[in-house]
């Protein structure tokens, strides 16, 4: 069925989203933003025992993750934009997530304190300290509950590792290590050591100026804790084995669909790069998204994707006024559902498409306030590419191309999606019947 | 298809200039993306402006500059990929052969433009500042005579010593 109900929340702070990410169990949506800061919303769930349960997520901490930095060297600013968030399986009471900008990589720890000690003898509640005169007795101190706080600190920076910019980070299986990736290497980290990581992969050429293509995502597989996957701005992906040797750039698979000559245009170099490529849960199959389709690639064949969904293919004739106002350029993500039949990704005008792999249907859903009261349903969208428009299309040249959905996240068991417009966090549950 | 190619080409030359300034340092991908397009745009642009001055020079016999440039194009061309910094000196050339005459009858203007991009490659804080002035004037006045045996030849190579740097754009970093 499709995703209806609505619970909108708002971020406190109205600043361009730049990434959202579930926790392991769903409980918990982190979201980045533009100014380096990171709201974590947590899930909150009525009549859960009931049938017709609603979840909401309301805000749970919100912590400054990155700052603006100066490189003096390069006379270049970096950017506190919050690239990617990823979570680290949870081990014990606290979460910790990983938050990344262009440069520097942090482990956060997030925990929770909801009881504090009491009765000291020598202080005050208010922490004054007593008069040694006056104490005729002793007690020993006790906790007591108190409001929950929710206290989020730096455990770890991972820092001067990347002369580029990173793109993506990824935690390994093994929960020791994580990979970052930038324009042209990836690195390996362990999680406990900042002060050196490994190069696996360096694609630089010895001449700068011969060089064609960079990387755009890495993601390691989520159960083999040796292979991982980087896509290139030329529209290939290539999966590694870390056991084949220390430095990864021979691929032990390419996975690249020949071009349809009949497409070919100036703008055909762009529309191939790949945005985020993402493995499914089971391990088997990885989704790529380019600028006007997503694809489910086996693992085991690599001469073309085994499923193309176009994802707003009445874009193909506007690529020039998309050259021209930038938006060729954007990045969209994508996102596999708990069992890996739907996959998901946003559009412009605040569309975003669900692609259900097994019953072969697709449907456009829109984020935005005038479209989504609560608990209503969605109504499916459609855009009329040319031609008479029907009732209820909406022509293209009347999208809007500024409210652009790049970021979405499903949660991991239950039928929960997060969309990001550009200021506001929409949360969507199925409605069950 | 050309007049598309020349604005495409323009456009993205455009943009490339302004990725310089953004903050966050220079974006990689997107200025890679960028020469990319620029390229393909030029070829084509490149490809209509050669067979409208075979055209042309049929139909107009006495330009015997254009006729002698385009060789001199050709072969420099590489069919491989041409880098970002060859394509960024290369995108001067198409103009170049257009202007051709304005570039013969404009002598000083060009002599003025030298000249700004000698002192722009100098450093401002050598002590005998007359003396520099000088040496510029005696180049000049070399490059002038130049210009006047060679047809503008060793003048355009000049030119392109000028290009606009969008090669840094990509190897800076």
């Amino acid at each position: 069925g499709y995703l209806t109900d609505v619970s909108v929340s708002a971020r406190p702070t109205a600043d361009i989203i730049s990434t959202v990410e579930f926790n392991h169990s769903g409980e918990l949506l982190a979201t980045g933003d533009k100014g380096g800061r990171v709201v974590i919303f947590q899930q909150e769930t009525e009549n859960k025992s009931q049938s017709q349960w609603r979840s909401e997520y309301n805000v749970y901490s919100t912590f400054q993750s990155h700052e603006p930095e100066f490189d003096y060297l390069k006379s270049l600013e970096i950017e506190e934009k919050i690239n990617k968030i990823r979570w680290l399986p949870q081990k014990n009471a606290a979460q910790f997530l990983l938050s990344t900008n262009d440069k520097t990589i942090k482990l956060w720890k997030i925990s929770e304190r909801d009881k504090r000690p009491e009765g000291y003898n020598l202080k005050e509640e208010d922490g004054r300290y007593r008069d040694a005169a006056t104490i005729t007795t002793l007690r020993v101190p006790v906790f007591r509950p108190m409001d929950l706080m929710v206290e989020a600190s730096p455990r770890r920076v991972f820092a001067n590792a990347h002369t580029y910019h990173i793109n993506s980070i990824s935690v390994n299986s093994d929960n020791e290590t994580y990979l970052s990736a930038d324009d042209l290497r990836i690195n390996l980290w362990h999680l406990e050591i900042t002060d050196r990581s490994f190069n696996i992969v360096d694609i630089k050429p010895a001449n700068m100026e011969e060089l064609t293509e960079v990387i755009t995502a890495a993601e390691f597989h989520p159960h083999q804790c040796n292979t991982f996957v980087y896509s290139s701005s030329k529209g290939t992906i290539r999966l590694c084995d870390m056991r084949a040797s220390a430095l990864c750039d021979k691929h032990s698979k390419l996975f690249e669909e020949p071009e349809d000559p009949s497409n070919r245009s100036f703008f055909s170099e762009i529309i191939s790069s790949i945005s985020d490529v993402k493995f499914s849960h089971n391990g088997r199959y990885m989704m790529t998204r380019d600028y006007l389709s997503v694809k489910i690639w086996d693992l085991n064949m690599e001469n073309r994707p085994v499923e193309t969904y176009q994802v707003h293919e009445y874009l193909r004739s506007k690529l020039c006024s998309l050259y021209e106002n930038d938006c060729i350029f954007d990045k969209f993500e994508c996102c596999w559902n708990g069992n890996d039949s739907v996959v998901m990704t946003g559009s412009y005008n605040n569309f975003f498409r669900m692609l259900d792999r097994s019953q072969r249907r697709d449907v456009t859903l829109e984020a935005s306030r005038e479209s989504c009261k609560p608990r209503q349903v969605l109504k499916p969208r459609r855009v009329c590419a040319g031609g008479k428009r029907k009732k209820d299309e909406i022509s293209v040249d009347s999208l809007d191309f500024n409210k652009k959905i790049l970021h979405t996240a499903w949660h991991p068991q239950e039928n929960i999606i997060a969309v990001a417009t550009t200021n506001n966090l929409y949360i969507f549950q199925e409605k069950v019947n | 298809m050309d007049v598309e190619a020349k604005r495409i080409m323009a456009l993205s030359i455009s943009k490339l200039y302004s990725l310089r300034t953004q903050r966050g340092g220079l974006c990689l991908h997107r200025s890679l993306l960028l020469s990319m397009t620029m390229r393909a745009a030029r070829d084509i642009y490149h490809t209509a402006q050669l067979l409208r001055d075979a055209e042309e020079e049929q139909v107009v016999p006495c330009a015997p500059d254009a006729a002698i440039e385009e060789p001199m194009e050709i072969s420099k061309d590489s069919p491989q990929t041409l880098t970002p910094k060859e394509v960024a000196m290369k995108h001067q050339e198409p103009k170049e052969t257009v202007e051709d005459d304005k570039e013969n009858q404009c002598a000083s203007e060009r002599h003025s433009r030298k000249r700004r991009s000698k002192t722009a490659i100098e450093p401002d804080f050598l002590p005998l500042k007359k003396a520099k002035m000088d040496t510029d004037e005696e180049k000049q006045h070399l490059q002038g005579e130049v210009l006047r045996t060679n047809n503008g030849n060793s003048c355009r190579q000049a030119e392109t010593l000028t290009a606009f740097p969008t090669n840094r754009a990509v190897v800076a970093c």
